[in-house]
């Protein structure tokens, strides 16, 4: 397993495209989520006439006391849809490239060989989440510093469980990538698969039903929705009305999250064991 | 494992159907004997490739047993004392060639200090940092050989290996085939073309349809289907047939309008023919038979109802 893992290490790191998409996760979180608000917040105030929070107040978002429901949100987004991308690749290349038949002739078994990616692939997850929460809070510490406003960081503890919440639903996410690339063995269709998945089944079906009877309940098992229940715990700072309630509470959401965590992995692991190579 | 393991390769009935219901292997019984490289030789789809992965792990077989190594196909005993090629050799294409043996060295939990050394042997030193991705078809079975090194295995599997090569690549590969024997290695190589085999190999075993249909020495092979034989011309020809039958099985002479036809192989011409001169025998010809071991090879191959 260690020697697996140090194996894809490598292979992470050497790859640009990993690379690329950290890069786009943090310049996202800098450009698009506080710089964006600063400047709609300072130049703009009039097209948030409609808002029902004041500007003067909803740029208290991008302060320290918020970063954590900020990087949080982040993370829910584009940072779900980053992971997808990241853990299909790990795995859906293995089979385009049939580098899986190389590595399986090395000296581990299966279970050990995917056993290492999945531990790479966390290892990833929590460089991932510390650089997230590095940069948003380096760019809240920037805002509040450039406007000259006053602000508090959260507590401590509160910085610990936003970091656990952030590794966890990211890493939910990639093993969701990671999985799909074993069960289709391409990358293409482990990356379209994923992204559609989270951007129709849980943001388009997820704000249409959120009310229906029946949906409802289906909505609650799934993924980001109980990610955005583990991210209600985390609130700002000042109530915004036009946030959506999350459907499901923290605690159901954690466990949920854990749930998925294990079952993708275990699936993943019963796929890749049990799978003819190069066997069609 | 015995303490003096004769067979780097056995099989028992070795089959495999894949799901589209081709029978690709079909009972197999195969021995790969230590320390010998055996030409696993056989047409395009007869087999080969799906036995190689059945043997390193990949593909379950669908009945059947293997012992590769001194181990189950696949299982951490089998796969530390084996190093493979299977098809073509398949590495990350945004790595350099050093990197990509860098990345199997972690996995095998082989010493960096290997790299080179290996590297060395098939001669890719000079390219190791460029890219796999810019590498010719050559270079890219070279790496894989290298990449085969690494854990200076035992048994080495190797899928046709000059499959794709321009003829001087060939040549260099099979130069590096038989020096990869050294210190009683045993290596199992495919290959479609027969005077490959016929150069590399002690021993061959002759696949078609998923069945091995001959096996043995190149020279048994000629002389099992009567393809590869001596032809010899001798007076007086009854003292020449006893000579002949003490110094060959009497089965493997034949006397037939005065020319015996004998199924040795041409490397025991200058023997045989220095025994019957020694002997008082004159010999008035002596040649090789006509068909070649090409037409062995299709007649074994063929077709069959
Ligand atoms: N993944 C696969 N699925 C179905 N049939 C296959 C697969 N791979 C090979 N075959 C078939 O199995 C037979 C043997 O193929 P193969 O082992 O590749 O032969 P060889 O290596 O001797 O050329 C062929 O008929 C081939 O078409
Ligand atoms: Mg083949």
């Amino acid at each position: 397993m260690i020697a697996s893992l140090r194996a894809d290490g490598l292979k992470m790191r050497k790859r640009w495209a990993n690379w690329i998409m950290v890069a786009i996760l943090l310049a996202w979180l800098v450009l698009l989520v506080y710089a964006l608000l600063y400047l709609v917040v300072k130049t703009q105030p009039a097209s948030l006439r409609g808002s029902q929070v004041p500007a003067s107040v909803l740029i208290r978002q991008i302060f320290p006391e918020n970063f954590i429901p900020t990087v949080l949100s982040t993370a829910a987004s584009i940072g779900a849809a980053i992971m997808i991308i990241f853990g299909a690749l790990s795995t859906a290349s293995e089979y385009g490239w049939s580098t899986v038949q190389t590595i399986l002739i090395q000296k581990p078994g299966r279970t050990a060989v995917l056993g290492g990616k999945g531990l790479a692939l966390f290892v990833a997850t929590v460089l991932i989440s510390i650089a997230a929460l590095a940069v948003s809070a380096l760019s809240a510490y920037v805002v509040v510093t450039v406007d000259g406003s006053s602000s508090s960081w959260p507590a401590a503890t509160e910085i610990v469980k936003g970091f656990g919440a952030l590794i966890l639903q990211l890493a939910v996410w990639a093993a969701f990538g990671a999985f799909l690339g074993i069960a289709f063995r391409s990358t293409a269709a482990a990356i379209g698969g994923g992204l559609v998945y989270l951007f129709v089944g849980e943001a388009l079906l997820g704000s249409l039903f959120r009310t229906a009877p029946v949906i409802k309940d289906v909505l609650k098992l799934l993924p980001g929705i109980n990610a955005s229940g583990v991210n209600g715990a985390f609130r700002l700072t000042y109530t915004n009305p036009s946030n959506q309630v999350p459907l499901v509470d923290p605690t159901h959401g954690v466990i949920t999250l854990l749930v998925y965590l294990v079952a993708f992995t275990v699936l993943s692991l019963l796929i890749f064991r049990r799978r003819d190579v190069g066997g069609g | 494992m015995g303490m003096a393991q004769s067979y780097a390769v056995e099989t028992h009935g070795l089959s495999k159907r894949y799901a589209t219901g081709v029978l690709a292997v079909n009972n197999l019984d195969l021995r790969v004997r230590t320390g010998e490289v055996y030409g696993f030789l056989g047409p395009n789809g007869a087999g080969k490739t799906t036995t190689l992965r059945m043997l390193s792990g990949l593909l379950r077989p669908t009945s059947g047993t293997a012992t590769v190594a001194g181990g189950a196909p696949g299982s951490p005993a089998s796969l530390a004392q084996l190093g493979a090629m299977v098809e073509t050799p398949a590495f990350y294409p945004y790595l350099s060639g050093r990197d990509n043996l860098r990345v199997m060295a972690r996995y095998s939990s082989v010493q960096k200090s290997r790299i080179e050394p290996v590297l060395q042997q098939v001669d890719m030193t000079d390219r190791a940092r460029h890219k796999f991705k810019t590498y010719s078809t050559g270079m890219k079975q070279r790496l894989g050989v290298a990449s085969a090194l690494l854990k200076d295995p035992q048994l080495l599997i190797l899928d046709e290996p000059t499959s794709g090569l321009d003829p001087q690549g060939t040549v260099e590969m099979r130069e590096l085939i038989k020096d990869l024997r050294q210190g009683g290695r045993t290596v199992l190589l495919s290959s479609h073309l027969l005077n490959e085999v016929e150069l590399t190999c002690d021993r061959v075993g002759v696949i078609a349809r998923g069945s091995l249909v001959a096996e043995g020495t190149v020279d048994e092979l000629r002389a099992r289907s009567g393809g590869q034989a001596l032809l010899v011309r001798a007076s007086p020809i009854d003292q020449a047939r006893r000579m002949l039958e003490s110094l060959l099985k009497p089965d493997q002479v034949q006397l037939r309008d005065g020319l015996f036809t004998l199924a040795v192989g041409p490397s025991q011409a200058a023997a045989i023919n220095r025994r019957l001169v020694a002997d008082g025998v004159d010999v008035t010809e002596l040649r090789v038979a006509e068909q070649s071991l090409e037409d062995v090879f299709l007649q074994l191959t063929e077709k069959q109802p």
